[in-house]
């Protein structure tokens, strides 16, 4: 039991109290009883399946065992669309969602529902809770990832162009030698100095 | 004096096992009319949510036969009658005639016609031929059967092979501190809201009582493995408080 069990049944008593209002949605879908219609919400992971009651009403699972009678997948928003009455046949034919089973009951099914206002995303925001967050979850943490390859490579590109290519900057191995270089630069000042130093005071010496 | 042999309980109190069937069924009478308010009320309404996912694991598909012992006012016999779809059959029962009353008007006022059935049985004597049902369930009502090892065995034998068992029941809260709280709720709170809308405490302070008599998930399975069941498994809902235990008839 979880938040899944929780969406579901807030889902499934939302979609009832409406077809208790459009008794003749409720005719079309009583005639559909015994029968098991999955919907496959593609990119979220998230099956429902819708079961026709005897009184036309929807009873919502999860999962079911064996097969259902007819499965429609499209994404949430195709699905949405698809069951537009002027937008729906398009969504079919360009493919966007795909009936897989028995296609009669999926027709009589999305004609049954379609004179049903229920806002779906609305409702199925309320599913994305666990599942569905959690892969869109997912997918943000991996366009996060994909974003810092992609820094961390041009980043290497455009060190590589500046110092191979275009030899606008020096490259590593060049910059060291040249700070050996400085440092031995320095230490013989430093010791020239100390030599100077050394003869002036000879020089000195000699003169008293 | 009870004889230990022959003595059972009936919540925190031992009883004779003659008597504990009557016992019960004092209780179900008094509180059968207001069983559906009094549910949600206790369990805030999660009672809907545990139903549910034991309806997922029954897994019933259509044309099926489904036995539903101790129906009471019918919740999975409503939703398994619309799954098994017309061909199908959802035999309702219950050992109280008071609450098959009034579960069935439920069924009737909800429509259900043709692939309902109803029949007074005593789960531990199953009047049904072997091999008969798919499905054999019995939720909140093994606790209140006197011997649980032979309602198991006649759940059992019902069956078909392949066929598997639910049983849904109270079970004990996986950790201290629900524990505690489960406690308080149970014997404070529950018995007064049982007064304030049944009109019946001592009811609703056996109902607790009986919950904590009941056995706990690992010796059901035991209980289960012993009727014959295969594969049985438990799954925890609500940390441990209720919990569905499987079994299938290979």
């Amino acid at each position: 039991m979880s938040i899944r069990d929780f969406a579901l049944e807030s889902l499934e008593q939302a979609i009832n109290r409406l077809l208790d209002r459009d008794p003749d949605a409720c005719r079309r879908l009583a005639r559909l009883h015994g029968h098991v219609i999955r919907i496959d919400l593609r990119g979220t992971g998230l099956q429902l399946h819708f079961v026709p009651t005897h009184d036309g009403r929807l009873q919502l699972l999860g999962s079911i065992e064996g097969e259902p009678d007819c499965t429609l997948s499209g994404s949430p928003i195709d699905l949405v669309r698809a069951g537009d009455k002027t937008d729906g046949p398009a969504q079919l034919f360009a493919g966007h969602v795909r009936i897989d089973g028995d296609s009669g009951i999926a027709q009589r099914f999305s004609e049954a529902l379609a004179g049903i206002d229920i806002d779906w995303e609305e409702q199925l925001s309320h599913l994305t809770g666990d599942i569905a967050a959690h892969e869109i979850g997912r997918a943000a943490r991996a366009v996060q990832r994909e974003g810092e390859r992609i820094g961390r490579s041009s980043r290497e590109n455009l060190s590589e162009y500046l110092t191979e290519e275009a030899r606008l900057l020096p490259h590593r191995f060049e910059v060291e030698a040249f700070l050996a270089d400085v440092d031995t630069l320095r230490d013989d000042v430093e010791r020239v100095e100390a030599r100077i130093a050394l003869l002036e005071q000879r020089r000195r010496g000699d003169a008293t | 004096m009870t004889d230990k042999r022959h003595s059972t309980h009936f919540g925190f109190r031992t009883v004779d096992t003659g008597e504990k069937a009557g016992l019960v069924r004092g209780v179900f009478d008094s509180v059968a009319s207001r069983y559906d308010v009094m549910n949600d009320l206790m369990s805030l309404g999660v009672h809907r949510l545990w139903k549910r996912f034991a309806i997922e694991l029954a897994g019933v598909r259509p044309g099926q036969r489904v036995l539903d012992l101790a129906s009471g006012t019918g919740d999975l016999a409503d939703r398994f009658a619309d799954l098994v779809g017309p061909d199908g059959l959802v035999l309702m029962t219950d050992i109280n005639a008071a609450m098959l009353g009034v579960g069935r008007d439920r069924m009737v006022d909800r429509g259900h016609a043709g692939n309902l059935a109803y029949a007074q049985v005593n789960a531990e004597a199953l009047p049904f031929p072997d091999d008969t049902f798919d499905l054999v369930t019995i939720a909140f009502g093994l606790r209140n059967v006197t011997h649980k090892e032979k309602a198991l065995a006649a759940m059992y034998r019902a069956l078909r092979p392949g066929g598997r068992a639910l049983v849904l029941e109270f079970s004990k809260p996986l950790n201290k501190p629900l524990e505690k709280l489960y406690d308080l709720y149970s014997f404070h709170i529950l018995p007064r809201m049982g007064e304030l809308v049944a009109k019946d405490a001592e009811s609703y302070r056996y109902l607790a009582e009986s919950i904590r008599m009941h056995p706990d998930q690992e010796t059901l399975k035991g209980m289960m493995e012993q009727a014959g069941f295969d594969r049985c498994d438990v799954h925890n809902m609500t940390g441990g408080i209720v919990a569905v235990h499987r079994g299938f008839k290979l």
